[in-house]
């Protein structure tokens, strides 16, 4: 049998490396690098990466779910638009596409969260983070940005996936860009807005804890037990709007539909309003995020 | 002994560590009580029993404990003031249990080499040299929730190591380990200073453990340092000699090391020998017990031991 061909190519990749421990003097990078790094492992962690199957199973389950409308649509879109002329924009709005899905982001952010804050402080991992240059604040912000960047899988991934599907069945799909893009920048301020409100909260509620499952108890209860009381006071009192501001489960959908002109008038309250609540809310979870990990407060 | 026995310094840049009138309260407790110490041997023992402050003070090097009073400098930086300059160059083995326990070792030893500003790629090399090192290579892509107590020190200490540092900050690192895992243990630490060149500071309850890793000893007691010194002035071994027991025939024993030009000297059945260099005095008393049919069964330095200079102190 010859030499040549593949099995001497890969012969000549192969390297021998030599794995004693010698000194390093390469390239040393700034802490953005290291912020980075704490958000990498911790959105891979969050979202089940380098563990077992169960671990995986519950996040990817919930981005599909938050996926299959728009690809629910789509899909009758393209297996029967001609008999039916079907209007994607009409069919699924993007105003209303986090309220339909909003169950499955506060799942989502309630099951994430917890994973990114919780295992460090049971495990004692805060010290052996805060033993390298790392800072509180720094820690703070990879563990935030962690929290954002996968629930931007479900906040937003969704509408952009519905708006490339509508531009893929237009016959004129330049031209309906021309005028509908606007729609495209209304669409990222909400599915950040989503993720920032559910992340920073899901954070500061896991903060109080070590027990994972205490954090999605109290990140659920925290949010819904206000939504449930508001529709109530909403019964008694119908036109008491403002009673919508204090449905913490919701108020994020709502600030989000008021970004989109066509859905403003079915959104009881104004937008200032919202962005006031809204600003309050991740406010107030800041503050306990940034008491939670002052110096000494871990110990 | 006060830090005056210290070995004289020979500038700043010897000095790795320099603590001056370090003073730190816990309420009503005062864990460190005025330490004045100048640290510049290749390895260390902070040596003193529970809460003796041997923590407190590695924590007050690290930045991570704020002193009251004094000031403490690392490797000529001002650990309080600059704790962060500080902690990039050193390696920090923490003693209670601080691995995240759903991270396989590999991925351990790369996030804190990014931690510390290694690049990815370079992160991921130098992961696999470390945990080859510590002898963990076998073991990298098993999550540490399955680790034993003496691998899981093991990916602590390479998680230490693993940005190459100056100095490496060891606390207990024997602590919960059976007697074959403190063995490997107290090796991998002896190397770090003896063959890789990276200054060792350790911390324990266990004389035997400084005695065996370590070139200098610094002793704490209720906050304050009670000795400190190089481990050999300490003892005052040279030109003692070592001390003998044997089975067998001691007179021949003792007719052979003459013969071999040593001196030996019996008393309540042990024997001190003397007379030569410290290979030539073991080398003849391996081959006088070996013509003399005699048996070994103690074989020491004759002069004082550690201990012995430790309890002098503490008395």
């Amino acid at each position: 049998m010859s030499s040549s061909g593949p099995q001497a190519a890969r012969a000549s990749d192969a390297e021998i490396r030599d794995v004693r421990y010698g000194t390093y003097s390469g390239e040393r990078r700034g802490r953005g690098a290291a912020v980075m790094s704490l958000a990498r492992w911790g959105a891979l962690r969050s979202l089940g990466a380098r563990r077992g199957w169960k671990a995986k199973a519950v996040p990817i389950a919930l981005i599909l779910l938050a996926v299959a409308p728009a690809v629910i649509v789509l899909g009758v879109r393209a297996l029967f638009a001609d008999q039916t002329g079907i209007d994607l924009t009409d069919a699924l709005p993007f105003s209303d596409y986090q309220a339909i899905i909003g169950v499955v982001i506060l799942l989502f952010a309630g099951i994430t969260t917890p994973e990114l804050l919780c295992p460090d402080r049971r495990d004692g991992t805060l010290q052996l983070y805060f033993s390298t240059a790392v800072s509180r604040g720094e820690y703070l912000a990879g563990r935030v940005i962690a929290a954002i960047a996968p629930l931007l899988l479900v906040t937003l991934a969704p509408m952009l996936v519905l708006y490339a599907g509508i531009l893929v069945f237009e016959e004129h799909p330049v031209g309906y860009l021309q005028d509908h893009w606007a729609e495209l920048p209304r669409i990222l301020g909400a599915g950040v807005i989503l993720a920032v409100y559910y992340g920073v909260v899901g954070l500061a509620v896991a903060s109080l804890t070590g027990r994972r499952a205490f954090a999605i108890g109290g990140y659920l209860l925290l949010l819904v037990a206000p939504t449930v009381l508001s529709g109530l006071l909403l019964e008694a009192f119908p036109d008491a709007e403002w009673l919508n501001l204090i449905a913490l489960s919701t108020l994020p959908i709502g600030f989000a539909g008021e970004l989109f002109p066509d859905a403003r008038a079915d959104i009881p309250g104004e937008l200032w309003q919202y962005l006031l609540a809204f600003v309050v809310v991740v406010g107030v979870a800041s503050l306990v995020l940034l008491r939670r990990y002052r110096p000494g407060a871990e110990a | 002994m006060e830090s005056s026995a210290l070995t004289p310094q020979t500038g700043a840049a010897a000095r790795l560590i320099a603590a001056e009138g370090l003073v730190k309260r816990f309420g009503a407790i005062t864990a460190l009580d005025d330490v004045t110490v100048v640290l510049d041997a290749p390895a260390t023992g902070l040596l003193g029993g529970n809460g003796a402050g041997k923590s407190t003070l590695m924590r007050s090097l690290l930045g991570l404990v704020r002193p009251d009073a004094g000031r403490v400098e690392v490797l000529g930086v001002d650990a309080a003031g600059h704790a962060a300059d500080v902690r990039r160059r050193l390696g920090y083995m923490p003693e209670l249990d601080c691995l995240p326990l759903d991270m396989t070792a590999r991925d351990l030893v790369v996030h804190m080499a990014e931690l510390r500003g290694l690049p990815r790629r370079d992160a991921v090399l130098r992961a696999s040299e470390v945990l080859f090192q510590v002898g963990l290579e076998e073991e990298r892509s098993r999550l540490i929730r399955t680790f034993s107590t003496g691998m899981k020190q093991r990916a602590k200490l390479a998680q230490a190591l693993v940005h190459s540092p100056e100095l490496v900050v060891l606390d207990e690192p024997t602590n919960g380990l059976d007697p074959s895992g403190r063995e490997e243990m107290l090796a991998l630490v002896r190397r770090l200073s003896s063959e890789l060149g990276i200054a060792v500071l350790l911390s324990s309850h266990v004389l035997e453990d400084v005695t065996r890793t370590c070139d200098a000893v610094v002793v704490l007691r209720d906050g304050r340092v009670v000795a400190s010194g190089r481990i050999d002035e300490l003892r005052g071994l040279s030109g003692d000699g070592v001390l003998v027991r044997v089975t067998g025939d001691a007179g021949r024993f003792e007719a052979r090391l003459a013969s071999r030009g040593l001196t030996a000297a019996r008393r309540d059945g042990d024997i001190t020998v003397s007379g030569a260099g410290e290979d030539a005095l073991l080398d003849g008393v391996r081959d006088a017990a070996a013509e003399a049919g005699v048996a070994l069964r103690e074989l020491r330095p004759a002069g004082r031991t550690l201990e012995d200079a430790l309890v002098d102190v503490l008395e």
